[in-house]
């Protein structure tokens, strides 16, 4: 709900949009905007809006409230409609189903849209040449699209969206289809022609992990709303709202339930840390990151016992996942560890919380 | 794609033992469909069957026997596929590409026809529009009337309309499946690069379907060629001769060779274009909608023309579902069959006999001939039904098993051959093989042994494509997870595969019953008195003028072949139901 950039000279901007369907508000008054040649991700989990949203800037959807401008121009708002039509906004959409036309070959894939543009027969050409090489499938140009792999469809479902040259590249969660070895090849691939291309960029996700790594903004949406946006690395080192906190990083973060006792904030009986971080609450959440959390007894500083649920190692350490009744925590273990599961195990917090929550979710400044 | 394993070592060793099996699918398969086809091809090489080639082909006779009926022939093939393209074509572009109001109800209707006999719809046209130049009663129109010109009430133009209402149910069935698989997302791509409505139409939506189109096209147009209820009732008063009921009159005259001729020249025109229309379409990319997230279809709005569409379709719909059941249904009570909504009586459903009407015939349900003929007809469509599924079952298991070999492929070339033969000309290889005693054994012409032999013979193609998706539902996973468990051949037989089975095949078998039940082209060549059939009985009624006997019968086999049909949807839907979860 905080904008990075404003000004006239914003790629994107996007004021107060809201989008019902019916009764159903997919779209809850999101404000974002993004300067030009900016990679920007939606992240969110699964029917959290982040299509819809992307369907709006494509011009496919018309918005129920709101506004979206591309360069100062306005191109849907909730009382004109679509007022530029897909077609007419300069964006280009790939589909998260690659969307091919099965009755044309890749070629002709790519060179219906120019067509539909009228750009005469040599610039076409010469255009399909180009992205068939920058995507790498020119040896595919006469296939159909039932003839090609999953990774190769979707290389070919890029090269129709950047062959127009759209100023606006929009992405549907364009790796969910393609395994993981694939997807963090693509991944580079599509970054690399975000910058071949300069186009400002839209990427819509589930991945937090894709999210970190591509975007220059992200934004978290959850429940139609945006939780926060920013920079990836300050959406990370400072959440504003407890999903953030534990939606994003790798291994996820932990969130500890503790009442206020005197002047203490407990867990279950376990003193964690002193009550003036809860700013007058009874209750609130402490935000410790799997790092913070140590496995094994650690002298001075607070102990849980935990049962143990699984371990995984990560560069030369473990991470360890063990339960507290239902809440899951995850610490780290120096070398290689392993239990056997609920045999109980000793999380020790070697430092202060990161971060303190309301249990609504917002963030307690200190 | 689902291999099975529904039999097992331990269990079956006869049909392990992997010889057995196939060679008597192979010899039933050689005797149902080879035999008869050679023979009646054989019939036509001898000296009377060259003589009856020439007769039909090359003398002055031939212009009756053969160009005329041709040329209908083509008319009505042509200008019923075309007809049924655009009706089908239009009612499925509104029921899956708009927002028309009531979709669903649009496209219920426009399935119904299909379940409905085409002579109903035959009956229904003549008691509404004949009129009384060639003497017997007037139609409705003429009594309260209205002039009828001749070529309204007879010939090629109400053969046409009416087949064309039967037909564009099958056409619309099939275009609707294609549109809806033009996922949304296509669309929208078109949309993306800028492209128009129109162009988005011409450009992606129709060449996607293109393939559906053809196949439409021929199959509307192979079920016109073969159809011999509607061009008999609408075309035989005023001697317009089709192929077909030009065959049923040589062969009812006793001109068996000549009959054979034009048997085999009408398999040859129909089989030629459901070739070609094959070839079209294999000839091209498979267009195959790459992914794709579960069919949402992308709709158009209409804008103003939503209730107007509306209307058309459901006049559509009215028109060649209940419109004509109604009239069949006043028909039957009304006196005079001009007068359809006066005095109405019962007389024709269960009165007694003797008195003035009907020439002092007794109601259907008195009629014992009638009685009896109820029963032969379930009798036949049960028979039939469970023949055709037990071999659909034992081909497809053969041929799923032994896929590649060149005996499943054998078995499935022939098994699909009687898909390509008319049922009247298949009725007619028949009479060729059958009407004459084999060896030692009695002429079997005119026997309801034959109608069984004939009609599961005829309803191959349709059993071994059941049989194949009734396998489909028992994965080898499945049933070797059972095994895994431990359990015996006996014990998974009853536990996993025939609860899997079982509604398959069952509702497999409903539809033959119903085609069974509703057939006239292939049962009145072989039809005799001792074996009288529903359809067979309606249709001589009507040639004989008692419209409200035809159309009592006619109703009766409506209201079978209907809730038989209700049976198999509702069992679908659940094995559809349950497969999803
Ligand atoms: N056309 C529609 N009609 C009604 N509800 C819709 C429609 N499209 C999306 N929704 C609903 O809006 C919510 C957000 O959907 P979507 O934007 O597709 O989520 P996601 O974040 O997974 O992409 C979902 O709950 C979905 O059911
Ligand atoms: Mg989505």
């Amino acid at each position: 709900m905080n904008a990075i950039a404003t000004g006239a000279a914003n790629a994107i901007q996007i004021r107060n949009l809201v989008k019902r369907f019916g009764t159903f508000t997919a779209v809850k008054d999101v404000d974002l905007s993004v300067p030009a040649g900016s990679f920007l991700v939606l992240v969110g989990p699964s029917g959290c809006g982040k299509s819809t949203l992307l369907r709006m800037l494509a011009g496919l959807e018309s918005p129920s409230e709101g506004e979206i401008a591309f360069v100062g121009q306005t191109v849907s708002s909730g009382a004109g409609g679509v007022i530029a039509d897909a077609g007419r906004r300069n964006a280009g959409l790939v589909f998260q189903s690659y969307a091919l036309w099965p009755h044309m070959t890749v070629a002709g894939n790519i060179a219906w849209p120019l067509k539909v543009a009228k750009w005469p027969r040599e610039k076409r050409a010469k255009r399909v040449a180009e992205v068939l090489a920058l995507l790498g499938i020119d040896v595919l140009a006469e296939r159909y699209p039932a003839e090609i792999s999953g990774g190769q469809q979707q290389r070919v479902a890029i090269a129709r969206t950047i062959a127009p040259e759209p100023s606006i590249l929009l992405f549907d969660e364009p790796l969910s289809n393609l395994d993981a070895k694939l997807r963090i090849e693509m991944r580079s691939e599509l970054m690399r022609i975000h910058r071949a291309t300069g186009a400002t960029s839209v990427y819509v996700t589930h991945d937090q992990v894709e999210a970190m790594t591509m975007a220059t903004h992200v934004a978290v949406l959850n429940n139609g709303r945006v939780e926060q946006f920013g920079r990836p690395i300050d959406l990370l080192r400072n959440p504003e709202t407890s999903f953030v906190a534990t939606f994003l990083g790798t291994p996820p973060a932990n969130l500890l339930p503790v009442r206020r006792v005197g002047e203490n904030l407990v867990f279950g009986e376990t003193v964690l840390a002193p009550s003036s971080l809860a700013a007058g609450r009874d209750a609130v959440q402490l935000l410790y990151r799997a790092e913070d959390v140590g496995v094994g007894v650690v002298p001075g500083v607070p102990t849980l016992v935990a049962r143990f649920a699984e371990a995984a190692p990560i560069a030369g350490r473990t991470m360890v996942t063990a339960t507290i009744d239902d809440l899951r925590v995850t610490g780290m273990a120096d070398g290689y560890f392993s239990a056997i599961p609920g045999e109980p195990v000793a999380l020790s917090f070697i430092r202060t919380p990161d971060a303190v929550f309301a249990t609504t979710g917002e963030r307690i400044h200190q | 794609m689902t291999s099975t394993s529904l039999f097992v070592p331990s269990g079956s060793r006869l049909l392990r033992s992997g010889f057995l099996l196939p060679v008597l699918l192979v010899a039933i398969v050689a005797i149902l469909v080879v035999a008869p086809l050679a023979r009646i091809v054989l019939s036509t090489l001898t000296p009377e069957g060259m003589a009856a080639w020439k007769a039909v082909l090359a003398s002055p006779l031939s212009a009756n026997l053969w160009w005329r009926p041709l040329f209908n022939t083509m008319i009505l093939g042509f200008s019923v596929a075309s007809g049924c393209l655009i009706i089908g074509g239009f009612l499925a572009w509104l029921v899956v590409l708009t927002d028309v109001p009531g979709r669903r109800l649009i496209g219920m209707m426009a399935m119904l026809p299909y379940m409905i006999p085409s002579f109903a719809a035959a009956l229904a046209w003549g008691t509404l529009f004949r009129n009384s130049r060639l003497g017997g009663s007037a139609g409705f129109f003429e009594t309260s009337g209205l002039a009828i010109p001749d070529w309204l009430a007879w010939g090629l133009i109400p053969t046409a309309i009416v087949l064309i209402a039967h037909y564009y149910s099958l056409a619309y069935t099939i275009i609707a499946a294609a549109l809806s698989s033009v996922g949304a997302d296509l669309v929208e791509a078109g949309q993306m690069a800028g492209a128009k409505r129109p162009r988005i139409f011409f450009g992606i939506i129709l060449p996607v379907v293109t393939p559906a189109l053809i196949a439409a096209t021929s199959l509307t147009f192979a079920g016109a060629v073969a159809n011999f209820a509607a061009p008999a009732l609408l075309g035989l008063p005023v001697r317009m001769q089709t192929l077909s009921t030009r065959l049923f009159g040589m062969i009812e005259t006793g001109q068996n060779e000549r009959g054979f001729v034009i048997a085999l020249l009408l398999i040859a025109v129909s089989a030629l274009f459901l070739f070609l229309s094959d070839r079209l379409v294999s000839g091209r990319k498979a267009f195959i909608t790459v992914t794709g997230k579960g069919g949402r279809t992308k709709r158009f709005p209409l804008g103003a023309w939503r209730w107007p569409l509306f209307a058309v379709a459901a006049a559509i719909g009215l028109l060649t579902t209940i419109v004509p059941v109604l009239v069949l249904a006043a028909s039957s009570l009304a006196p005079q069959s001009g007068a359809l909504f006066s005095n109405w009586t019962l007389h024709f459903w269960i009165g007694e006999g003797g008195g003035e009407m009907a020439q002092g015939q007794a109601g259907i349900f008195r009629n014992p001939v009638l009685l009896d003929a109820i029963w032969s007809t379930i009798r036949l469509g049960l028979v039939v039904a469970f023949t055709t599924m037990l071999l659909g079952l034992a081909l497809a298991y053969t041929i799923v098993q032994r896929r590649g070999s060149l005996l499943a492929t054998l078995l499935s070339q022939l098994a699909f051959l009687p898909l390509l033969v008319p049922s009247i000309a298949f009725a007619a290889a028949y009479i060729a093989l059958f009407g004459a005693p084999i060896g030692p054994f009695p002429s079997l012409y005119g026997t309801f042994v034959l109608l069984v032999i004939a009609a599961s013979a005829h309803n191959l193609p349709f059993a071994v494509q059941s049989g194949r998706s009734v396998l489909g539902q028992i994965s080898a996973d499945i049933e070797e997870s059972a095994r895994l468990t431990g359990a015996g051949l006996i014990r998974r037989l009853f536990a996993i595969i025939f609860p899997l089975a079982i509604r398959g095949l069952f509702a497999g078998a409903i539809l033959v019953f119903v085609k069974m039940v509703r057939d006239l082209s292939l049962v009145v060549l072989l039809f005799t008195a001792t074996s009288p059939v529903l359809s067979m009985v309606a249709y001589r009624y009507a040639a004989e003028g008692f419209m409200q006997f035809a159309n009592a019968i006619t109703l009766v086999i409506l209201v079978v072949c209907l809730a038989a049909s209700f049976l198999a949807h509702s069992l679908q839907n659940r094995v559809q139901k349950w497969k999803e979860s």
